[in-house]
């Protein structure tokens, strides 16, 4: 106790204005005076007496140290003299601090902001009570482990009844409904979910109730859960909607509570939704007791203790029963689990990790960059710290001292690279929001900061130990002796420069090659034709309520109607329906059946992508005829189902036959047992994105499958907003509450395809941007120190009759010696970073030979360049001058 | 020539260190017997019960009544002296008075105990 609040004292007297230290000097004064008195007193003349009392009261100066030392923390003092210290001497030199807090707010600001996106994709917390026990339940193809998918309803029954280590597991699903009756239509995401949902997400509810078992049984009555935002947004935050009653999808639902605006599951982007049981739902209702298909995504949560190998052991057991006893609808497939964030993060986590790796790098070099600067200053001042030395300074208080000025370096870059990193976050945010899950607000939190001060620290570290360690260690004879202020250069400084040079470029080289290797797999991805035309083509979603539109006939009644009125509009002619739209809106992959072949096994089925399209699909987003026909007049709702299938698939299932007139087997209810003519071939489309090779697709007329709803693509000069506003008529003039959504144009579908490799690979040609920039200094600033310190040599060698073409050759020797270390040492290191790459390339390997030379060519040509200024002003060493200056 | 002053300064400093905790605990009596002093005061007190012990570097006191300020077992204020000069008397606290009191009994305890071995003779342990 005592202790602490001495400590508090002195620390409270560190900071202290110094003039409370006269408070000492006065009290000793007075204390002489009075032994002064007292021995005039005792008969002593008044000179000697002072004598006496002086000698009485020890030294002065000891004892005013001991006090001080009393007083403050000593070491503290020194510390914030050194800070100080520091700070003066680099305002002294604005050029290197400059450079220097330029360098590490470089390295520092990348690091935080790429952090940033790290820590929120791929360190912070999920946003659920508990989210370390939650885990995806999947099944996954046996022979083919990239086969992930959902798991049917009766299937999930059976892992709840026979699982002892999970609390729970739930199913989820989404899709769209309209929600009418409260002003505009507006479509809602909606998550359908299972009765274990509350169970395994254990979210409490904003206001009323959660769903209850009664919620789940057929027959009862439908109830919907509002999240925050549509409650605010769309209700006005009324508490009074719940036990009333809204419509979506023409059918009413009671609103039982509010969901919190931090709840956001299955649908991570969408702030505004509703979540409904299964058996309400009007699509996936009706399949509960359809064990076939893989269409819930299973989330599970463990049970406290049990760790994940123990779950993964029992559910492998369960899907061995499964098998067993369901052999038709789950041989073949395996149960297995994952942690929740995987799900979602698994596409852009090693893209992430490139990323950091990437601005790790760039710390590296700013570091490097840093340590040749701070060596070639401290052999500059090698002097300086002799003197210090010898006037009583000790080696840890010198290296002290230079550690409080790369401190104040390090603070000062370590805040400008944050500044930085907030503005880069701000840029980078969007990007990432449109192709990244958003489970949480990218942005620079207290986590971030703390991460950028530690990267601060260690880079501060980095930079400025080996330089004081050397430089504590200079010769004192030999600094003071020389008198040239250079003279401290030592071969070890300078080869320990070289080699800090070679390895910048050594770690720009595997940047370069990284960003090379991306920047080509970029250009071959967006060089790649999709199949199709996408210029000047827009599509627009306009979903059906089933309450209303119940029938396939009413389907394609509508469908038909929206299609003519819509050709009817000035420019619009061109115009046509599909369900999906290629690229814009991903794939429906289905099973299929070839008439006169033996069905396959569940574990090795045929599928293909499969296309509902009006007649003028092909001829509108030309896509070419191979053989056969396409879909025209004669394929009505009546007539004999037929398809067009692609190229891909042509080649894959009729290797050596003519595929026209044979027929497949395939569809969705009521059709999905039709048998159906393939009357042509058309070429293939790369339906998925860009990065895909097209696979196997079928296509079927919408007049013989239509659905509840569909996609319009129009082709037309006219602009986008144009065409979207008289489709929005149009729809609207023929049933004013049917919302049009999803409106896009194709172009921006491709670039939506593109964009997190885009986002990838802009990030990296800018880090290695930085990388070169920052390698061509460090090798400008060895080069140029190497001349300075060679000058007297110089001119003594033009004073000798060297030409100024050997300086220049002395010189480039250097520069070349240096740069090709550093491509010996990098190249090495570039493949086998580039292997890392993986699965990100596209179109060009790893070991790229034409990057590979072409990142060393353009690395000797920015050395050449960097080395030329320093070479220029060796040859114009004037011999006179250089040696007068001895 | 830098060395040895550095090794003379610590061995100094590892002296008086010893000193201070007797010192410390002289002052504080001081106070205690003789109520609120300054410190030329406290040092003649002390140098008259004592003797040698602030015979010369009476200013070491200082520093040590510093340190029982700082960890609040001595308060002090400007006051007048006898001579009327400025002066800063001390006086003991009660965290103070309550730090002499165990220092006491530990210091009494230690005396005894080293008193004792002081008074061994070889019989005692035949």
């Amino acid at each position: 106790m005592r202790g602490i609040r001495r400590f508090f004292s002195r620390l409270r007297n560190t900071f202290a204005e110094p003039r409370k230290e006269e408070r000492m000097r006065e009290e000793m004064e007075e204390h002489l005076a009075l032994e002064t008195a007292e021995l005039v007193r005792s008969g002593l003349p008044e000179a000697e007496a002072r004598r006496q009392a002086r000698l009485k009261f020890g030294g002065m100066e000891t004892i005013e140290e001991d006090y001080r030392a009393e007083r403050r923390i000593l070491f503290l003092e020194t510390l914030w003299q050194d800070l100080r210290y520091g700070f003066r001497m680099l305002r002294k030199s604005p050029g290197f601090t400059a450079v220097a807090v330029f360098t590490l707010a470089l390295g520092v600001g990348a690091n935080t902001a790429i952090f940033s996106v790290v820590y929120a994709e791929l360190l912070k917390p999920l946003p659920f009570v508990s989210p370390e026990r939650l885990y995806t339940v999947f099944q996954q193809e046996e022979k083919d482990a990239t086969q992930q998918t959902g798991i049917s309803f009766p299937n999930l029954e059976d892992l709840n009844a026979q699982s002892r280590l999970f609390e729970g597991m739930t199913g989820t699903t989404h899709h769209q409904l309209t929600l009418t009756g409260r002003g505009q239509p507006q479509v809602i995401e909606t998550s359908i979910v299972t009765s274990e949902f509350f169970t395994v997400f254990k979210e409490k509810p904003l206001a009323g109730r959660e769903f209850l078992p009664e919620d789940f049984k057929p027959g009862g009555a439908a109830t919907v859960l509002l999240s925050e935002n549509l409650w605010r947004g769309k209700f006005g935050g009324d508490p009074g909607i719940i036990g009333s009653s809204i419509t979506l999808d023409k059918t009413p639902y009671t609103v039982i509570g509010v969901l919190p605006a931090s709840f956001r599951f299955p649908a991570f982007d969408e702030s505004e939704q509703v979540w409904i049981p299964l058996v309400h739902d009007p699509f996936f209702g009706p399949w509960i007791g359809r064990r076939v298909g893989h269409w819930l995504q299973i989330t599970g949560r463990l049970k406290p203790g049990v760790t994940p190998a123990q779950a993964s052991a029992e559910l492998d057991g369960i899907g061995q029963r499964l098998v067993r006893e369901y052999p038709a609808e789950n041989s073949g497939w395996l149960v297995r689990m994952m942690p929740l964030r995987q799900l979602y993060v698994a596409d852009v986590k090693p893209a992430l990790l490139v990323l950091m790796g990437a601005v790790c790098v760039v710390l590296l070099i700013a570091c490097a960059n840093l340590a040749n600067l701070l060596l070639a200053r401290g052999t500059t001042r090698a002097r300086e710290f002799a003197v210090r030395s010898t006037l009583g300074a000790g080696r840890g208080r010198l290296i002290r001292q230079l550690m409080a000025e790369a401190a104040v370096l390090g603070l000062l870059g370590g805040t400008a690279g944050v500044l930085l990193a907030i503005r880069g976050v701000r840029v980078l945010s969007p990007l990432v929001s449109t192709d990244l899950p958003a489970f949480s607000a990218i942005r620079i939190d207290y986590f971030v900061l703390c991460f950028a001060l530690v990267v601060s620290a260690i880079a501060v570290c980095g930079f400025a130990l080996a330089p004081a360690f050397l430089v504590a260690k200079v010769d004192l004879q030999k600094s003071l002796r020389e008198g040239d202020a250079r003279g401290g250069e030592t071969a070890g400084g300078r080869r320990i420069r070289s080699v800090l040079a070679a390895a910048e470029l050594a770690l720009a080289i595997v940047l370069l090659v990284t960003a090379g290797l991306m920047l080509r797999s970029f250009a071959n991805l967006t060089s790649v034709s999709p199949g199709f035309d996408v210029q000047h083509v827009l599509k627009a979603n306009i979903a059906l309520p089933r309450a209303e539109y119940s029938t396939p006939q009413q389907w394609l009644g509508f469908a038909n109607e929206l299609l003519s009125r819509v050709q009817a509009e000035p420019g619009l002619r061109e115009a046509a329906l599909a369900v999906p739209t290629p690229l814009a809106d991903g794939c429906v992959n289905l099973g299929f059946d070839i008439v006169d072949r033996p069905p396959l096994s569940a574990a090795e089925s045929r599928t293909a992508d499969y296309v509902s399209v009006s007649q003028n699909y092909f001829h509108i987003l030309n896509i070419p005829l191979l053989a056969g026909r396409t879909f025209d007049e004669r394929d009505g709702m009546s007539s004999p189902r037929v398809a067009v299938i692609s190229l891909a698939l042509a080649r894959k299932y009729f290797p050596n036959e003519d595929p026209i007139g044979k027929q497949m087997v395939f569809g969705f209810p009521p059709d999905g047992e039709a048998a159906r003519e393939i009357v042509g071939i058309v070429g293939d489309v790369r339906d998925v994105d860009l990065g895909t090779d097209p696979g196997p697709m079928m296509y079927v007329p919408y007049s013989q499958a239509p659905f509840a709803g569909s996609d319009i693509i129009v082709k037309s000069p006219l602009d986008a907003g144009t065409v979207a506003a008289s489709v929005r008529r149009v729809t609207a003039s023929i049933d004013k509450d049917l919302p049009v959504g999803d409106i896009s144009t194709l172009t921006d579908a491709v670039n939506a395809s593109v964009a997190e490799p885009k986002f990838r690979t802009s990030l990296l040609v800018l880090f290695a941007a930085m990388a070169v920039v920052l390698a061509a200094t460090g090798i400008f600033g060895v080069i140029s120190y190497s001349v300075s310190c060679r000058t007297k040599e110089i001119g003594i060698r033009v004073a000798l009759g060297a030409s100024r073409g050997s300086i220049v050759q002395m010189v480039s020797r250097e520069v070349l010696l240096l740069t090709l270390g550093g491509i010996a040492a990098g190249v090495p290191c570039a493949l086998a970073a580039s292997r890392l790459l993986g699965h990100m390339l596209f179109g060009v390997s790893a070991a790229d030979p034409l990057t590979l030379a072409g990142v060393a060519l353009a690395l000797v040509a920015v050395a050449v360049v960097a080395g030329c200024v320093p070479a220029r002003r060796a040859m114009s060493v004037d011999p006179m001058v250089a040696l007068r200056h001895e | 020539m830098l060395l040895l002053v550095t090794k003379m300064g610590d061995s100094k400093r590892q002296k008086t260190d010893v000193r201070q905790g007797t010192l410390a605990l002289m002052v504080l009596k001081t106070l205690e017997v003789l109520g609120p002093l300054h410190g030329y005061g406290i040092a003649r007190r002390i140098e008259q019960i004592s003797g040698d012990v602030l015979a010369v570097n009476q200013g070491t006191l200082y520093p040590v009544l510093l340190k029982l300020e700082q960890e609040g077992a001595v308060a002090s204020d400007w006051g007048v002296s006898d001579n009327n000069r400025r002066a800063r008397f001390y006086r003991l606290t009660k965290s103070g008075r309550g730090l002499l009191h165990d220092e006491t009994a530990d210091w009494q305890q230690t005396a005894e105990i080293i008193g004792r071995f002081f008074s061994m003779k070889s019989e005692d342990f035949s």
